[in-house]
């Protein structure tokens, strides 16, 4: 099971910006001020994505989410990237 | 059934399904540890023949110090092939080889061993890979000589560790019919509460395949202290056992004919003791069972001490088991038997205890030798070597625990108690199938039946 490093993390599957970073119990805790100020990845971190990532919003209040990625689950927090995602789904 | 869809989402999922697991000491300080999978399989079930999941985890899980949690895990990954793209059969002449052209779809595994060490990461050790899978048994013209496919498919990794993946015949048996039809037990369907006639019972696997996981490990490899025990009531003398199934958190379905999985692994199936959630676990929370560790089995311990069939017994079988009836105790015995073990001091020479953590695994004392002549009822039958000690393939594990909860393990805490008559005689009554054979040497499970003779003219 490939271990997720946070540097790893954001070099490889990345949706946000990540600001303090902390190991939870089963995964990897993240949190973001704000996702619109992630720069976009240039292309050979666009082509380095490892298989499926997956993002699954734990909760839409505190903008938690749990990024499903290789046999990982890293836990984020990023309530901007919560509230654009939500609304580009209605 | 042991565990053959006993609860509704592993229902949906057989390549998952954790059907039985068998462990007993088999000859040369050995322990033999079978968990099977794919429930039910009718033997002629192509084109599309039965096999192993290439995304799931089979992991054999081995308890050494009564903690619930796993010390040594075996895990099988498959890895299936297709080599001849253009044809829709699964073989295209007879397979007389396991690298026959013939053979269109085929699976080889790895075997890895993990062991988990306090305060440090587990140690991963590749025991095997590419290991073949044999062919399921398709007829005599596809697999015409199986018993030479099936016995070059036994791996021996080493070190004394043999294994082997692939189809065989299941050697559970059970009369489904009448378990599920309101508990009506063949023969005693007269004295039911909606009586008829009285007649034999029906083995409703007797013809069913399943997908067997074999593997043989020194008993050093097992134990806590790394030694073979000769002594049965040392605690280092008890191994709990119990197999269990994963599959990674999500699936993404393209649209080609694949998939791709992702997130971290999550059980969905496991079974330690035969029957305890398929007839001890509420439907409501079978599923909540198939997903949790034996660690945290005290949840459904109150299953355990009250169990719903010992009430439903006396309702089906009106005047049979007054004496079960009227015990309104919580059933230390079947707590013993199912949850830690039985202590020393119940059964003289015998202990399989493993501590006050209620577990639900499949415990093995390892220091009581091979029966020169098995007792198909086990501990019941005065047989140290059998169910609850560990399981082995002939255990006639339905009719054990029927008496069991019928309250005949109760004297064992209280010796007050006096068992029903009929706790003595009742039994599932399909031990006796002929055509149910075995293998004299690992992995013993008997060879598949053949989709070609099943159903029989």
């Amino acid at each position: 099971m490939d271990p997720v490093t946070r540097r790893s993390f954001l070099i490889k599957g990345s949706a946000g910006a990540v600001g303090a970073a902390g190991l939870a119990a089963g995964g990897i805790a993240l949190s973001s001020a704000a996702a619109a100020d992630e720069p976009e990845l240039r292309p050979d971190e666009a082509a380095d994505v490892p298989g499926p990532v997956l993002v699954d919003i734990e909760d839409a209040a505190t903008g938690e989410v749990k990024i499903l990625v290789g046999e990982n689950e890293v836990s984020y927090t990023d309530p901007a990237l919560v509230a654009k995602v939500l609304r580009a789904a209605r | 059934m042991s565990s053959h869809r006993e609860a509704p989402a592993i229902s949906k999922d057989p390549v998952a399904d954790n059907t039985d697991t068998y462990a007993w000491r088999t000859p040369g300080n050995t322990v033999t540890i079978i968990t099977n999978y794919l429930p039910v399989e009718a033997p002629a079930g192509g084109p599309n023949f039965y096999e192993f999941d290439d995304t799931v985890a089979y992991n054999v899980n081995i308890d050494n110090d009564g903690d619930g949690k796993p010390n040594i895990t075996y895990q099988f990954r498959f890895n299936t092939v297709i080599t001849n793209p253009n044809t829709f059969l699964y073989n295209t002449g007879p397979i007389t080889s396991l690298d026959s052209a013939n053979w269109n779809r085929r699976q080889t595994y790895k075997v890895t061993k993990i062991e988990y060490r306090k305060g440090r990461k587990p140690r991963t050790t590749v025991l095997g890979r590419g290991l073949a899978s044999p062919p399921c048994n398709i007829g005599p013209r596809s697999t015409p000589n199986y018993a030479s496919l099936a016995s070059a498919a036994v791996a021996n990794l080493g070190s004394g560790i043999k294994v082997f993946a692939g189809q065989c015949a299941d050697a559970f048996f059970v009369d489904l019919g009448s378990v599920f039809d309101l508990a009506t037990l063949r023969p005693f369907q007269n004295l039911h509460l909606i009586p008829t006639a009285a007649t034999d019972g029906r083995d409703a696997l007797a013809q069913a395949n399943v997908h067997a996981i074999a593997i043989q490990v020194p008993i050093a490899d097992l134990t806590r202290d790394g030694k073979v025990p000769t002594d049965p009531m040392s605690a280092n003398a008890v191994i709990g056992v119990w197999g269990a199934a994963y599959r990674q958190k999500a699936t993404v379905r393209g649209r080609d004919s694949g998939w791709r999985d992702a997130g971290p692994w999550v059980q969905v199936s496991r079974l330690g003791n035969p029957l305890f959630n398929e007839v001890i676990v509420p439907m409501a929370r079978k599923d909540e069972w198939n997903a949790s560790s034996p660690a945290d089995d005290k949840r459904f311990a109150k299953y355990v001490a009250r169990p719903e069939l010992a009430t439903l017994l006396p309702v089906l079988y009106p005047g049979v088991f007054p004496n079960l009836a009227a015990l309104n105790k919580d059933r230390a015995d079947l707590l013993a038997v199912l949850l830690t073990g039985i202590p020393s001091g119940l059964i003289p020479g015998f202990q399989n205890f493993t501590g006050t953590t209620q577990a639900d695994e499949l415990r093995l004392n390892v220091a009581i030798p091979p029966a020169p002549t098995p007792n198909r009822l086990g501990l019941l039958g005065g047989d140290l070597a059998g169910f609850p000690n560990g399981r082995r393939l002939t255990d006639d594990i339905v009719t054990v625990e029927l008496r069991a909860v019928a309250g005949a393990t109760y004297p064992l805490v209280d010796p007050t108690f006096t068992p029903d008559g009929a706790v003595s005689v009742i039994e599932d009554g399909t031990f006796n199938n002929p055509g149910r054979t075995f293998r004299n040497d690992f992995p013993y499970i008997g060879l598949p039946y053949a989709g070609y003779d099943v159903p029989a003219a």
